[in-house]
């Protein structure tokens, strides 16, 4: 009896209602089906009950921010009654100020533009480049000024030349120096010839300003002196002063006379003296002469006899007697002449920029020795005093960016200004160009940082207010607010 | 010894040293018994042709070898010895032999003692064989309701083969097989219930030992409930429609009919069972009806409304009429009487006969009987319907009562006739003749000149066409369907082949006799070549849509019988049964397609209708409920009453029944209702209410497709694709 | 569904957004100051294109509960569900920036990928196992009646064994409840006699109620039968009963050839035929087993998709809403 396959034979071993009962694959599926999606809205559950919303967030927080971590609240505001809670500027400005970057600027952005967070744990200053570039890409459609760049994407794309050093830009500096002759060694140093003088010899940050190598301390009291906290007005706008230095490694002291000069510029004025006038206004230098000479002839009478010294006869002068007696007063007022002429004429002259009888700032002095007022035009002595301009030496040279010298302290002064070396002119401005920084400040990974944000900030700290801290430790640390 | 005045024509022998004088071309054993010797026989009878198988009758006739006697004829001076020792020793190792593979005692001698093998063998002594037990069996056939088959009794005596040939004339048994196996079969060997035997009894009224017996005498019959009564065939015989039926007849076929009473209210039958018995009221009145809901299964929804769910219930005509739905006034159902549309529900009363295609052909019962006063009827099997059918009384009966109560139903059933006039209708009553047919005849043939109109009054006829591809059938008609008008109009050729496949009485009208009729009506003609018309047209199209492949690989499987498949592409089939999901939600939950069957290369043919070019399903309906479309959809019409032949019938279970739950009158409370499933067949209906087929759309891996097999397969099977 | 050429119109579109939407965000991604991520406008059309794709995925599940709906055929919304599907994927590393970020949005992310790579892993294996189950499993019927036709093929085993052995004492088993396919009428009994088919008979061909041979019953001695019934009670019947349990020889099909020619030099050719029967059945056995393994390989990668996914649309429309919020 052979087995035989029919059609029918077959569909009757079938049951017509097979496909509506259960088995095991589909209820496993629906088990299956239902578990999981309630396992996840388990899951969800039990994070709002516990209010943990830590699990909606996207990423850890910046470094700064870390102890916020479980703090949604802090930044993610939740309006009464409205179900958005989002991270407004208005919670940023709890706690810190941004000023604005510039009054006129259009597109004002948002404080999550450039500072994102929930990225890690990053800088959260750290703002991209694009951020910038936002406006300073095309700065005049941005509405701002055509003084700037206006085409700046980052470091190596758009950004100009440093300001200092752009096309006819001097030094405005008055006190004359050949840095040149400086760096060659010097043949009459103070202590031997052929003194090689450092960059750190006269150079020094402004933390570290003592005991300079060629520091004089008789000069220390001069009462000019720089305050370090002077900076040098940006001619352009009163606004924008970066951070005040904060470890004073940042900026280099101002070169002082007394620190760096007086070593080899020594001030001497009279054969009978070996030391030097003050480095000081010329007031105070007459004053001092006619004291010193004041004082010499008291201890030295017999000097008031003076002798005709053949060497000193001057073409164009009449000739003074043979000898001739003065009165020590009179003696004082012609030394003292001989003696600021010396000074106006050469001494002083060698550095600063003086205008020796300035016809416009006569000023008439009160002598003690008014009786012999004359004095002065018999010998021909000028009785005004010489003007002398400001130094004006540039504290700050690049105001809208920070450099700090502190943490280059490892590179050789001569690598970055090598202009150093050659430089013969006053104003000529030492400075290292941007090619220099893009050295080392380029994109990619074996450079260093050169983002916008590691010597420019978009904040004008100037305008800087106070902000109300509005976290208290024990609050943080039961984990509430 | 003969002498030399023998007259001519006569022969002269000695039988038993008996001078016997026989006419010549008398057998031997003829002689013997002329003159009162018995030879002891098996396989002979008297009223059939001796075969001389059983050598049982041998007799020593003085030649070299024993002669059967039964075949032998007589020759002058021929010495016959009859009881020899030799004979004797003979016979009895026949009869041992025979004996060795008798399951002795066999059912006959068990029950009346008269088995001839064991009669004569213990006469001769051989009733204990020294041959061992035949070892292997040969088995039963219970299947006749009326007759038990016991192969292992058989001694292949040929009695009743020639019975059934010779004296009855139905040609049913035969032999089959040899050596061991050899044994009687019925037609080809099909079970005897399941052939086209007819119970007369003449095989078991033949068969000398208790292969076949009548089951009455081993106990089953027509089950003898109360109100059943045997009675004895006298009594039958006085009733007038009895009268000619042979009274030996009812007496050997005595449970096979029996009277019964019913009381009022009493179920007499139901719709949609299963029987074997024919009716027929001697007093009394009966209400037949359809209990069942008259409405068809109707899947609806979803096409529609976006959200809507689709659901399967039961509509009526008024709420969802559908094309080509031609019967509107009346059920066909198996009396003699038709019940309407609209109201369901006749009457039968003495006289009437019911049941006669449940008790002839073994089909469902159509309606639900039950008797409105105290009924006494006749419930008959099928052996004794038949030979009523063929008495000459009972058959004017019927044919009157057809006449009276249906024919004219049938006749305005034809469009033809439906709006002729009252007389017109009359003429046709009288010309029309009532022709019976057997199963397999031809009625019409294809291209035969076409000349007579013909009514279905009861059986199934075959309409088939034949083209050069093969066949198809058209529909298979039942009672209260025509064919042949065309015939009707004169001039014109049968288009298709009208075979009956069972036994089936057609109502004539001759085109001659109908000519002349229209003749004096000629207003009827008009309407008539309207219709015609028509009909051709119909026919035409129907042609067309026949492709002309002959393809004989598909034959195993059936493929190419099928005019539109429900592949599934096995390659992309996932096995989600999204395709049987989609089904079963498009039809109440209930799936009309499985997703197993056989393959055929890479596709599984699934088990969905396959809309057959020749639908089996159709065979057979009660109610003739089921048909076919033009569309090739087959529908289920409203007065399906679930007995599920069709399902039965489809080879492929494509049908499958859907159980609804109505209310419906409870028997027990009148009046009330009470809740009830009632079950409508069903098979994929193509979704003809949507665009698509649901499983077609709903498979998403472009695997389940409703394929024309024959260009779907076309590369395949190497023919050309054709349109 | 198969990876063939009827893919080409999918395929290509899917390409098409792909080849837009990665310039797109390649650009994107250079020009946003803080690099991309999933709340910028191109970042959230993005989150919202991708979800979009996952939305549309896991509604093939509700489009293949209303199977009838005329919404689109299930072919279109499967070819969408694996495009679009796979296309999310891409779509949520665009919208993220590549950045898994925080708690939920790595789950998410994690929920994605994998979800997505299951999809593509079942769709391999919906491209290759329905091959492999027509080569291999000839007698294939459907896996939730595997136990019901294994059932079937006991009782087919034990008619075929009692037809030669006699009784051998096996418990017949009850009626089945439910209805039975292939025109089966579960409510009514159907009279012993079959209906006959009154058709011509070149037309009943592949019809099964149709003549059934004549019954050669052929009954094997005791002594003839015993090493069928052994073998039959010992090892067939136990093995048709668990065909998965290893170390049984007639789960191999190379041994179980050699075991059946074995029982038939040990039989008379009479049982010749009813042996072959048994080893057709051993082999149906053999073939079902293979066919439920294959089955649930072909299924079995849904129980982690189909509830990954879900997850997946729940907590990404949280994480929308909450990322909305904060």
């Amino acid at each position: 009896m052979a087995r035989t396959r029919t059609t029918k034979k077959l569909a009757q071993r079938i049951d017509l209602n097979y496909f509506k009962r259960p088995t095991p694959l589909k209820r496993a599926k629906f088990w299956l089906s239902l578990l999981l999606p309630l396992l996840a809205i388990a899951w969800i559950a039990w994070r709002g009950f516990t209010r943990d919303h830590r699990v909606y967030s996207n990423g850890r927080m910046s470094k700064a921010h870390a102890v916020l971590e479980k703090e949604c609240a802090a930044c993610h505001v939740q309006k009464a009654g409205a179900f958005s809670a989002k991270a407004v500027d208005s919670a940023c400005l709890d706690c810190h100020d941004g000023p604005i970057h510039h009054a006129a600027q259009t597109p004002t952005a948002a404080c999550a533009t450039c500072h994102a967070e929930h990225r890690g744990r990053i800088n959260i200053a750290a703002a991209s480049n694009q951020a910038c570039a936002e406006c300073h890409a095309d700065l005049k459609a941005s509405g701002n000024s055509a003084r700037f760049a206006s085409h700046i994407r980052s470091f190596e794309d758009g950004h100009p030349q440093f300001a200092a050093l752009q096309e006819g830009s001097r030094d405005p500096g008055t006190i004359k120096l050949n840095h040149a002759i400086h760096m060659k060694p010097i043949r009459r140093g103070p202590n031997g010839p052929n003194v090689q003088l450092e960059c750190g010899n006269c150079h020094r940050a402004t933390a570290t300003d003592a005991d300079l190598m060629y520091a004089d301390p008789n000069y220390r009291a001069a009462t000019v002196s720089y305050k370090e906290t002077d900076e040098v007005l940006c001619l352009h706008c009163e606004t924008l002063r970066t951070p005040r230095a904060v470890t004073g490694r940042e900026l280099m002291a101002p070169v002082k006379f007394a620190n760096a000069c007086a070593g080899c510029h020594l001030l001497t004025f009279d054969k009978r003296f070996d030391d030097g006038v003050p480095h000081d206004k010329p007031e105070v230098i007459h004053a001092f002469l006619v004291k010193t000479f004041r004082g010499y002839i008291a201890a030295h009478p017999t000097e008031v006899r003076v002798q005709r010294d053949p060497g000193r006869d001057l073409t164009g002068r009449p000739l003074p007697p043979a000898v001739h007696t003065l009165t020590p007063a009179q003696w004082v007022a012609e030394r003292t002449a001989e003696a600021e002429d010396l000074l106006w004429r050469k001494t002083c002259k060698q550095c600063h920029t003086l205008v020796p009888f300035a016809k416009t700032s006569r000023r008439k002095i009160e002598s003690p020795v008014t009786q012999e007022s004359d004095i002065g035009k018999l010998s021909g002595i000028p009785a005004e005093l010489p003007y002398i301009a400001p130094a004006n030496i540039t504290l700050q040279w690049m105001p809208h960016a920070k450099f700090d010298h502190g943490t280059h302290e490892g590179f050789t002064c001569v690598s970055c200004h090598a202009k150093a070396l050659t430089s013969t002119e006053t104003s000529d401005i030492l400075l290292p160009g941007i090619e220099t920084c893009e050295t080392c400040h380029a994109p990619g990974q074996e450079h260093s940082e050169s983002r916008c944000f590691e010597c420019h900030t978009y904040h004008d700290w100037s305008k800087r207010k106070e902000v109300t801290p509005k976290f208290t430790l024990p609050a943080l640390r039961t984990g509430s607010g | 010894m003969a002498t030399a005045t023998t007259p001519p024509g006569l022969v002269d022998i000695t039988i038993d040293g008996q001078p016997v004088r026989v006419p010549a071309g008398t057998s031997v054993f003829d002689a013997a018994r002329m003159n009162g010797i018995n030879i002891p026989t098996l396989c002979h009878l008297q009223n059939q042709t001796p075969v001389g198988v059983c050598r049982l009758c041998v007799v020593d006739t003085g030649a070299r070898v024993l002669a059967a006697s039964c075949v032998r004829p007589v020759e002058p001076g021929m010495k016959v010895v009859t009881n020899s020792e030799k004979v004797l020793g003979v016979r009895k190792t026949l009869l041992e032999l025979m004996m060795s593979d008798h399951p002795s005692p066999c059912a006959r001698q068990q029950n009346s003692g008269d088995c001839e093998l064991e009669t004569l063998a213990k006469a001769a002594g051989a009733s204990q064989p020294r041959f061992a037990k035949r070892t292997i069996a040969r088995g039963k056939d219970d299947s006749s309701l009326a007759i038990a088959v016991d192969h292992d009794a058989c001694i292949l005596c040929d009695r009743c083969i020639r019975g059934c040939d010779e004296v009855k004339s139905n040609f049913v048994l035969g032999r089959m097989g040899k050596g061991y196996s050899a044994g009687i079969a019925f037609d080809l060997n099909s079970p005897m219930g399941d052939s086209t035997c007819i119970s007369c009894g003449e095989c078991m009224v033949s068969c000398p030992t208790g292969a076949l017996t009548n089951k009455s005498v081993v106990g089953t019959a027509i089950a003898a409930g109360p109100g059943a009564q045997g009675f004895e065939a006298e009594d039958l015989l006085q009733i007038p429609v009895f009268k000619g039926v042979s009274g030996t007849f009812l007496e050997l076929n005595r449970g096979a009919i029996v009277k019964r009473h019913f009381r009022k209210g009493e179920v007499i039958c139901r719709e949609g069972e299963f029987g074997s018995t024919a009716f027929y009221i001697l007093e009394g009145k009966a209400k037949v009806s359809i209990s069942t809901p008259i409405a068809h299964v109707k899947t609806q929804g979803g096409a529609k409304g976006f959200f809507k769910r689709l659901t399967s219930t039961l509509v009526a005509r008024e709420q969802d009429k559908r094309d080509e739905e031609v019967r509107d006034r009346t059920i066909p159902i198996d009396a003699s009487v038709d019940l309407s549309y609209g109201n369901p529900v006749a009457e039968l009363g003495p006289g009437d006969l019911f049941g006669e295609m449940t008790c002839m052909n073994f089909y469902p019962r159509s309606a639900t009987v039950i008797a409105e006063s105290d009924v006494v009827a006749f419930e008959m099997l099928r052996n004794v319907l038949d030979i009523m059918l063929k008495n000459k009384t009972f058959r004017a009966q019927l044919d009157q009562t057809y006449r009276r109560r249906a024919l004219e139903n049938h006749l305005r059933g034809v469009p033809m006739f439906a709006d002729l006039s009252p007389d017109f209708i009359e003429h046709l009553k009288e010309s029309v003749e009532l022709q019976r047919f057997a199963p397999g005849q031809a009625i019409a043939l294809q291209g035969d000149p076409a000349d007579s109109f013909y009514l279905v009054r009861i059986g199934f006829v075959k309409i088939s066409e034949n083209y050069p591809g093969g066949e198809m059938v058209l529909a298979y008609l039942s009672r209260g369907d025509y064919f042949g008008e065309i015939g009707l109009l004169g001039g014109g050729f049968r288009t298709a082949t009208c075979t009956a496949l069972d036994h089936v009485e057609l109502v004539r009208i001759s085109g001659d006799d109908f000519r002349d009729m229209v003749a004096r009506f000629p207003s009827v003609r008009t309407g008539l070549e309207a219709v015609a018309a028509e009909r051709r047209a119909a026919n035409q199209q129907r042609m067309q849509m026949v492709h002309n492949v002959p393809i004989d690989q598909f034959l195993s499987q059936g493929l190419m019988e099928a005019q539109s498949l429900l592949i599934l592409d096995l390659q992309n089939c996932t096995r989600c049964d999204a395709c049987v999901n989609a089904c079963a939600d498009a039809h109440d939950g209930i799936t009309r397609l499985i997703r197993d069957g056989l393959r055929f290369d890479q596709y599984l043919v699934a088990t969905s209708c396959r809309q057959c070019r020749d639908p089996l399903c159709m065979v057979g309906c009660p109610v003739g409920s089921i048909r076919r479309r033009n569309s090739l959809e087959v529908i289920i019409e409203d007065w399906c009453i679930g007995c599920g032949l069709c399902a039965q019938n489809c080879p492929y279970g494509n049908i499958n029944l859907h159980p609804f739950e109505v209310m419906v009158d409870d028997p027990e409370r009148a009046g009330r209702k009470k809740a009830a499933i009632k079950q409508k067949a069903t098979s994929c209906d193509l979704c003809t209410h949507l665009k698509e087929p649901s499983c077609v759309y709903a498979c998403p891996h472009d695997a389940a497709h409703r394929v024309d097999p024959r260009t779907f397969f076309a590369d395949m099977l190497g023919q050309g694709s054709t349109k | 569904m198969r990876m063939d050429k009827t893919q080409r119109g999918w395929a290509l579109a899917s390409l098409t957004i792909l080849a837009i939407s990665a310039p797109v965000y390649v650009l994107y991604s250079f020009e946003s100051p803080q690099g991309p991520h999933g709340g910028s406008t191109i970042g959230l059309i993005f989150g919202a294109v991708g979800f979009g794709f996952m939305l549309f995925a896991v509604l093939l599940g509700a489009r293949k509960r209303v199977p009838t709906w005329r919404i689109g055929r299930a072919q279109a919304w499967m070819r969408g569900h694996l495009w679009l599907g796979f296309l999310a994927l891409p779509m949520i590393l665009f919208h993220g920036g590549f950045h898994f970020g925080g708690t939920l949005t790595r789950v998410l992310m994690w929920l994605l990928i994998v979800t997505v790579f299951s999809g593509v892993f079942g769709a391999a294996l919906q491209h290759y196992v329905p091959r492999v189950m027509t080569s291999d499993v000839p007698l294939e019927t459907i896996y939730d009646e595997i136990g019901n036709v294994r059932s079937l093929l006991r009782e087919e085993a034990d008619r075929a064994i009692e037809s030669i052995c006699g009784s051998l004492g096996i418990r017949k088993p009850l009626g089945e409840e439910g209805q039975r396919a292939g025109g089966f009428t579960a409510l009514r009994a159907i009279a012993a006699s079959a209906v006959p088919l009154r058709t011509s008979a070149t037309v009943s061909a592949g019809a099964s109620a149709a003549v059934v041979a004549a019954p050669e019953i052929i009954l094997l001695s005791e002594e003839e039968s015993a090493p069928l019934r052994r073998f039959f009670l010992h090892e067939m019947r136990p093995f048709l009963e668990q065909p998965k349990q290893r170390g049984q020889r007639l789960g191999d099909a190379a041994k179980a050839t050699s075991v059946f020619a074995g029982l038939r030099t040990l039989l008379p050719a009479a049982a010749h035929v009813t042996l072959a029967d048994l080893e057709d059945i051993c082999d149906e056995a053999r073939q079902l087993t293979r066919q439920e393994r294959l089955h649930r390989w072909l299924h079995g990668w849904l129980l982690l998709h189909i509830p990954l996914s879900l997850a997946l649309i729940l907590l990404g429309a949280i994480h929308a809403v909450m990322a909305l919020r904060y």
